[in-house]
């Protein structure tokens, strides 16, 4: 556990110690978004690994993960901060008697108000701030990792207020003042290229592309992450999914469901990829029916296929 | 080195790559931070810091090499001048036979002496180095290069002179040592020839004059597009899509006039102990779903590729789009636009389809629809066809566009022929259009973004 990462190899170890495999560009990457302070724009398609990384990373570093999952309609109020006035109104009932008293002795209403005014603050401090993902974040006594997760879901103007936060660190809470990151957290974002960010907000990050892995890296993550898959089966699975994914589907199969499909050949106990496993397991994989079928037909599976060669073939 | 990284930023710009003046300062920035002795780890610092989209990265990694490879001139090792006096004139009578300028560059090999600039500028002028501007003339530039130094030449009578050396007398191993000598020495003169025409184009790319008459190509009809106006098109549609987007989301703000939503307004009046001071309403804006479906046809293909490319770039203001492209066949062409660029997307698809002779059959192609992907249309879909009609005389299926049109919200045409040539020769247009919703003609980028725009406002 570190607080720092030395170089782009050790971020290396390090995340491989959090069972992430990353690559040179990403390790590199990383190192880079901590040393220039800058946060990392991961883009690619959903499942290989974004959401991922910003967990390995906090990990390695031995950092609290808080995480902001973008959608449609989120405002200000929802990432950032928001009054409790519920507390507040409470603590005014309660406190009733306390403010009648100090304000018995004043003798017009404008003293009465002067006087009212400087207990403001009172109600209008960081007890009654209800503290959302991104003012946690800046707030931290510790380093944190921040993930920014899916901001191609959020609106435009989001988009455009979350690059005030990122490019100072700081938010203005008008009440209170300007309130500066103790830390500059390790920020990642991450986007599955559903719309085009805005250019100002891509001119603040670094910029990673995580692409589906080769055979052999997604053969390295599926032994890390299922151990208890025999490696010959192993290796027909990734193949035969890395094959899924050349082909027209709806929906191409991602990392997470090639995990998913290895548990679930573990839990099955099965021994070989013949057409029964086949066909009792491919749904984890494909969540489309239209794929399903495709996927039958790519795969050319007759029921009497003979095992694992036959229908796995050469990819 | 920064002054070369500047300059591969500005070839970056001149061949399509935005990058800003910070990012070209987070540039050295990242790259001091990283350090320049892992050259992988160098290319992937710079290109993390100047790239910030996926179209990018393929131009970046065909120019980083042209500028990073090769970075220090070539030292080379002299074997000429270890060689012995008796040794020496042995090997300057070998060089006797061939003509006298082959004779002078062979001992400029030997001696292992790169070019100077002076020496590069006059070849480079030679070949004509400088009126070309695009990178992909980059190899028979540097064949012409080449031939004016007489490279070629060299690698084809290396053989001749070793016979001549050995027979003259000169130990084998000496002869080995020469030959070794004079392809390092090639080698490295090819890599300076490489990088120095590589940098000239790219320079020559940056000066190139931009024509900026946008507003003109954007109201030039689509079949008067060349590929280069295609090019420039490319990245007016993503100005394009951020325009309609604010209108767009404008129009959609002031359109919320929906159910009172008692909830949030019971959460937004707290503040004001209760008291209704700002009424709460659900949001009614319904997203469209979109099917569309796009003829590729060589006529067709440039105002297809527009349209995928700025719906792919509305996709936020949309709930889903399934696109595909036919032209005797439907392709389902949604993942490939997912991967890439429209045109790139198109392309593939193309690529897909059985080569040679298109017949353009939007009747079969809507059976395959019809068998395939009739779940798709649903009463919040809007179908969209954008084709011209024009069937080659194939039974048009008018059955099955009638009953996907009756099954989706609502169903539109994009068309580029005018009014008049519906119904003429294999035109199909004036019966589609009967049963179609609304059809719109766009004969220009212009009026495709206006075609959009109404397709978004209209839900």
């Amino acid at each position: 556990m570190t607080q720092r990462f030395e170089s782009p190899d050790q971020v290396r170890q390090a995340l491989s110690q959090q069972t992430y495999i990353a690559g040179d560009e990403i390790a590199t990457i990383t190192y880079l978004a901590q040393e220039l302070g800058k946060p990392i724009l991961a883009e690619g398609p959903a499942g290989v690994g974004k959401t991922e990384l910003a967990k390995a990373i906090a990990g390695a570093l031995g950092r609290e993960l808080i995480r902001l999952q973008c959608y449609e309609g989120l405002d200000e109020t929802k990432a950032l901060y928001e009054w409790e006035y519920a507390k507040q109104l409470l603590y005014t009932q309660l406190l009733r008697d306390k403010v009648q008293a100090s304000l018995r002795r004043t003798k017009t209403l404008g003293e009465a108000a002067d006087r009212l005014s400087r207990e403001e603050d009172v109600f209008f401090s960081m007890r009654f701030l209800l503290q959302r993902p991104l003012l946690r974040a800046i707030l931290s006594p510790e380093p944190v990792v921040l993930l920014v997760d899916e901001i191609d879901r959020a609106d435009a103007e989001f988009e455009a207020f979350l690059l005030e936060v990122l490019s100072d660190y700081q938010v203005s809470v008008p009440e209170v003042g300007t309130l500066r990151a103790v830390h500059v957290p390790l920020v990642v974002l991450t986007s599955n290229n559903t719309r085009d960010l805005s250019e100002a907000l891509k001119r603040r990050c670094l910029y990673l592309f995580i692409d589906y892995p080769t055979l052999e890296q997604e053969l390295r993550v599926v032994r890390l992450k299922v151990p208890g898959l025999a490696e010959d089966l192993a290796r027909q699975a990734v193949e035969l999914v890395q094959r899924l994914r050349q082909g027209e589907l709806r929906k191409a199969p991602s990392i997470s469901e090639t995990l998913d499909w290895a548990r679930s050949l573990v839990v099955l106990n099965a021994r070989a990829l013949d057409a029964q496993t086949l066909e009792r397991t491919l749904t984890v994989l494909l969540k489309h029916e239209a794929d399903l079928r495709r996927a039958q037909t790519l795969l050319a599976m007759p029921r009497r296929a003979p095992a694992s060669g036959g229908a796995v073939g050469h990819a | 080195m920064e002054e070369r990284i500047l300059r591969f930023i500005s070839a970056l710009r001149a061949s399509g790559v935005r990058v800003s003046l910070a990012e070209s300062a987070d540039g050295l920035r990242a790259v001091r931070a990283a350090g320049v002795g892992d050259r992988n780890r160098f290319h992937v610092s710079l290109r993390a810091a100047l790239i910030k989209e996926r179209r990018g990265l393929a131009i970046f990694d065909q120019l980083f090499p042209v500028f990073f490879d090769h970075a220090a001139g070539p030292s080379l090792p002299d074997v000429a001048g270890d060689l012995s006096p008796q040794e020496a004139e042995l090997l300057a009578e070998g060089l006797r036979q061939f003509s006298e300028s082959l004779g002078r560059t062979i001992e400029r090999l030997l001696r292992g002496e790169p070019l100077s600039d002076e020496e590069l500028e006059r070849v480079g002028r030679a070949v004509g180095l400088q009126q070309v501007d695009d990178l992909r003339y980059r190899e028979w530039i540097i064949e012409r290069m080449r031939r004016a130094l007489r490279l070629r030449e060299v690698q084809e009578i290396l053989g001749e002179l070793e016979e001549t050396l050995l027979r003259l007398g000169l130990q084998d191993e000496r002869v080995k040592q020469i030959r070794a000598q004079i392809d390092a020495s090639q080698r490295a003169l090819e890599g300076q020839l490489l990088s120095y025409a590589g940098q000239q184009l790219a320079g020559n790319m940056a000066a190139r004059p931009r024509p900026n008459d946008v507003q003109a190509l954007m109201a030039r009809p689509f079949d008067r597009l060349s590929e280069a106006d295609m090019e420039r098109l490319r990245h007016e549609v993503r100005r394009l899509a951020a325009a309609l987007r604010s209108t767009v989301a404008l129009r959609q703000r002031h359109a919320r006039s929906g159910q009172l939503d008692a909830k949030a307004t019971l959460r937004a009046n707290l503040r004001y102990a209760g008291v209704p001071m700002e009424l709460r309403h659900r949001d009614r804006h319904l997203k469209p779903k979109l099917v569309v479906v796009c003829d590729v046809s060589a006529s067709m293909r440039h105002i297809s590729e527009l349209m995928l490319s700025l719906l792919h770039a509305l996709q936020d203001q949309v709930r889903t789009t399934h696109a595909f492209a036919f032209i005797d066949r439907l392709e389902y062409i949604s993942p490939d636009l997912a991967r890439g660029e429209a045109h790139q997307a198109v392309a593939q698809v193309l690529a897909r389809m059985p080569a040679g002779y298109y017949n353009t059959d939007l009747g079969s192609s809507l059976a395959d629809f019809d068998r395939r992907h009739l779940a798709l249309l649903d009463s919040r879909t809007t179908f969209i066809v954008v084709g011209d009609g024009r069937n080659n005389f194939n039974e048009p299926r008018l059955d099955l566009f009638a009953k996907f049109v009756r099954r989706s919200r609502r169903a539109l045409w994009l068309t580029p022929e005018p009014r008049p040539l519906w119904g003429t020769g294999d035109s199909d247009m004036h019966r589609y259009a009967e049963r179609c919703g609304a059809v719109f003609v766009v004969t220009n980028l212009g009026e495709l973004a206006a075609a959009v725009d109404r397709l978004l406002a209209g839900v």
